[in-house]
């Protein structure tokens, strides 16, 4: 009875949500009939194959970087006293919280080459030190990464509380060391954390818009990039809706992979 | 926790270390931003010279910004406001009835989250512009469903720590429906309503790519004014709105995080 409640909520998210979507794969495979022209040419053009491997090496560093970087603060605030993990959080929740265009404005003040990096370098050691960290690749890696470490704290964090501290403190006592501790026990148990974190940040920084844009060189574009080129400047709809659609596969299968990790949880 | 030895602690001290450093990382963006847009001059430095609120002047006697500024607003609490019925009911349907196909009805509510926001942004922008859909509706539209999935998961967590009982003894006592929900359900769920709403807000309000794609400069948003902006010529005003978005970001943080407390708690 009261699951008639669903009746707008579904109504209006297949009117604007599934119904565009069902655009995007008739323009895909259709242009006064259907054609696969759309989608056989991309994969033949040098273009989309370049772009398509930027993407995946791009997407790929970013995740790594960012499970080192979330891994580290995730352990050290599993090690707090409550309290101070909360505040030590809001050091995590402000930059996830942060609109995305303030990042790359940041970063383009940080990394530029009269940036605040620059700077400390050429005061170290003159001029020569300069290094070129934007619109190339490092500036991409750098602003996603930082987009991407509060996705990796908060599973990584949640599986590090979730065990138990007995296990420890039972491997200490039997003559193990910090060391051997970490890799035997904290971190063999925090694999699934880790996994689903790294899916999750796969799938956004494939997705990924506004960083590439603002941060990287031409030979940094990637898929979402190579959309808007189709869309604004080629005037290609077809092509526009064949790359969106390879994406979303993408994302598609990775999503399913996370929702295995997470054992059929639901995925946020 | 395992007893304290020189290696532990020396241990600890690396990790503390590491950790530290990465929190510089993190929080280097808003410690950037912030003293910039109090700078003066042209020329965007670090660490900047001299002191005025040159560029917040700019930014609010500038029209293009304020009516870009003003179309975020109203997109924001429109899809906001929808977004909310939408999600309380599904999140109320979803918690307290049982019905077949129930798993995947969640999976297919929760997807506009998942799905890259570029395909949502071109489906949407040839949708829209095949049925003549203007700027402002679509977007307002294509936002709500896009932050309607939040505001179910914020629902729905505070729900489960309703009782139910509450509703039925509310029900045999004569309650009809409308009371039920307005003296019963809707105060409990209040914290967590107005959470999600939060970050609704903020979600639609810093939106970029779908805008970007649906709007045209009629009808643009801050983001995407800024998004071109930040491409062609940064100018220093970006340092003074960036500025009040952390300012904005912060304050949905600390404020979402204190609603969703005591419902989480309770």
């Amino acid at each position: 009875m009261a699951s008639a409640l669903l009746g707008p909520v579904m109504l209006i998210m297949a009117l604007a949500f599934l119904v565009p979507l069902g655009f995007i794969l008739a323009y895909s495979v259709w242009d006064n009939g259907f054609t696969v022209h759309a989608i056989t040419g991309l994969l033949a053009s040098g273009l989309f194959v370049r772009v398509l491997r930027a993407s995946c090496g791009i997407s790929l560093t970013a995740t790594a970087v960012s499970l080192a970087l979330g891994y580290v603060v995730a352990l050290h605030l599993a090690r707090q006293p409550p309290q101070r993990r909360a505040l030590l959080m809001i050091l995590v929740l402000v930059p996830f919280w942060m609109s995305i265009l303030v990042k790359s404005f940041a970063f383009t003040i940080i990394l530029g080459n009269n940036g605040v990096v620059n700077a400390i370098l050429v005061s170290l050691f003159g001029p020569g030190a300069r290094l070129s960290l934007m619109f190339n690749r490092i500036g991409v890696i750098v602003a996603l990464s930082h987009n991407l470490v509060p996705y990796v704290v908060f599973p990584v964090l949640a599986s590090l509380l979730a065990q138990d501290t007995n296990l420890r403190r039972a491997a200490q006592l039997m003559g193990a060391g910090p060391a051997r501790i970490f890799w035997r026990i904290t971190l063999p148990l925090s694999l699934p954390g880790v996994i689903a974190a790294g899916l999750m940040t796969t799938v956004i920084s494939m997705g990924s818009f506004v960083i590439p844009s603002l941060m990287g060189g031409r030979q940094d574009t990637m898929l979402a990039n190579l959309v808007d080129y189709y869309t604004r400047e080629a005037l290609d709809w077809n092509a526009a809706a064949a790359v969106s659609v390879i994406l979303l596969l993408l994302s598609l299968v990775l999503l399913a992979l996370l929702a295995r990790v997470r054992g059929g949880e639901t995925v946020i | 926790m395992p007893l304290a030895d020189p290696a532990t602690l020396r241990w600890r001290g690396v990790g503390n270390a590491a950790a530290s450093l990465v929190y510089a990382f993190l929080i280097a963006p808003s410690l950037i931003v912030i003293p910039l847009s109090f700078g003066t001059g042209r020329e965007l430095v670090f660490p900047p010279r001299g002191f005025s609120l040159a560029f917040y002047a700019e930014y609010f006697h500038t029209s293009t910004w304020m009516m870009t500024t003003a179309q975020s607003l109203l997109v924001a609490s429109c899809s906001t406001a929808l977004a909310c019925c939408l999600g309380f009911a599904a999140a109320y349907a979803l918690i307290r009835c049982s019905f077949p196909g129930k798993r995947w009805v969640n999976v297919v509510l929760l997807s506009p989250v998942m799905v890259p926001a570029i395909t949502v942004a071109l489906g949407s922008y040839l949708y829209f512009s095949t049925i003549h859909l203007a700027p402002t509706p679509g977007l307002i539209l294509a936002h709500a469903v896009h932050t309607t999935p939040f505001i179910m998961v914020t629902v729905m967590a505070g729900l489960r720590a309703v009782d139910s009982r509450l509703e039925t003894a509310a029900i045999i006592m004569g309650a009809g429906w409308l009371t039920v929900l307005r003296r019963v359900i809707l105060p409990l769920v209040r914290p967590a309503l107005l959470a999600g709403a939060m970050f609704a807000f903020l979600i639609s309000f810093d939106e970029v790519v779908i805008a970007y794609f649906v709007t045209d400069s009629a009808t643009q948003t801050l983001p995407v004014k800024m998004y071109s902006s930040i491409q062609w010529e940064v100018s220093p005003v970006i340092a003074a709105i960036s500025t009040l978005l952390t300012v904005l970001s912060l304050v949905v943080c600390v404020a979402g995080a204190g609603f969703a407390k005591p419902a989480a708690a309770g």
